[in-house]
């Protein structure tokens, strides 16, 4: 990627172009929950930040170009999603001290969501 | 410690020296290194927002009331701020890629006066939630509060994760004076300047976590308390 021929002009133009982007970007985050998807604010504001995100790893981390270490990003986050999504959580759904734990027993038994007096 | 570079020498079977690639010439070995390193923030972070999405979804509304109540104009400037300063860092790596050090340098400082001002602004943010008694084991988070107990993992999960952000920013403005200290030095400059590449990309990681960390935090209750899920 970084080479001795350095085009200083256009990768700057590209800096500033991506930082208009978002800029743009952030101020679709604030207008978002009265403009659109209102019913679906986490959703929305998630991929808001997944543009965000892309556009930054992309540009101003200059992944665009770098296949290996692209690659490699996208299969450690395959690995970290699988354990994540998939063991964990069966283990979180399948939770069997549920009822017994103060964080999610009183969500399950229903009752009050308060703390209790002695963790 | 000297941080001098100093070439490995080979000695082939004729007696014939030959420079062996140091690591300031192995400008990939360097980069990919420091990927790996930010695998490992990812992670960090991963789990703590999957714990933070575990909670919510036992407690959906009051994690967005607890968001309603945060500052999000404060938030919102920090967010610029982070935004900008990400700029300044990456022009500053175009100007040394170039030869213009002096001009890189300008932008690591420019870098670093955006970083204390995040900090100060968060610090308000924190000193105006602990007089409203928000803070971790203090006033309305103490178990025996009335304070409900979703807001209670929810600030407690806030204060942890941007206070862990928060020392990433320190630590970056530390190893931005460090890097100015060895552009000074000679020892990073247009030839050699994979110093400031990772440490660049280590500002670029600080910043993608704040897209994540501030979206969840201050605009999930931004639609008002009703919707958002």
């Amino acid at each position: 990627m970084d080479t001795n021929t350095i085009d200083f002009k256009r990768e700057r133009l590209g800096y500033y172009k991506v930082l208009v982007g978002l800029l743009l970007l952030t101020a679709v985050t604030f207008i978002q929950p009265h403009l659109f998807m209102v019913e679906s604010t986490f959703l929305a504001q998630m991929a808001i930040a997944v543009v965000k995100a892309w556009l930054i790893i992309m540009y101003y981390m200059h992944l665009k170009g770098d296949n290996l270490i692209g690659v490699m990003g996208l299969f450690s986050l395959i690995i970290v999603a699988v354990f994540f999504i998939i063991v964990i959580g069966f283990d979180v759904a399948n939770f069997q001290y549920g009822a017994e734990s103060h964080i999610t027993g009183p969500a399950s038994a229903g009752v009050e969501n308060t703390a209790p007096a002695h963790h | 410690m000297s941080h001098e570079y100093i070439p490995e020498i080979a000695v082939d079977r004729d007696g014939n020296e030959h420079e062996v690639q140091g690591w300031q010439d192995d400008f990939y070995g360097g980069k990919l290194g420091f990927w790996l390193f930010m695998f490992t923030e990812v992670l960090m972070f991963g789990a703590m927002f999957m714990v933070l999405a575990y909670y919510n979804t036992l407690h959906p509304n009051e994690f967005i009331e607890a968001s309603a109540s945060l500052n999000r104009l404060l938030g919102g400037i920090n967010t610029v701020i982070l935004l900008v300063s990400a700029l300044t860092m990456g022009l500053g790596l175009l100007k040394m890629r170039v030869g213009d050090v002096k001009g890189a340098k300008l932008m690591i400082w420019a870098t670093i006066l955006l970083a204390v001002a995040f900090l100060i602004i968060k610090g308000f943010e924190w000193t105006a939630e602990y007089n409203h008694g928000i803070f971790l084991m203090h006033g309305e988070m103490l178990p025996e509060s009335g304070m409900a107990f979703g807001k209670k993992l929810f600030f407690g999960m806030y204060f942890s994760m941007t206070g862990l952000h928060g020392v990433h920013i320190i630590i970056g403005i530390g190893l931005m004076i460090w890097l100015l200290k060895r552009i000074n030095a000679g020892k990073v400059s247009p030839e050699h300047h994979i110093l400031y590449w990772n440490i660049a990309l280590y500002w670029d990681i600080v910043h993608l976590i704040w897209v994540f960390v501030f979206p969840y935090y201050y605009m999930i209750g931004a639609g008002g308390v009703t919707g958002g899920h």
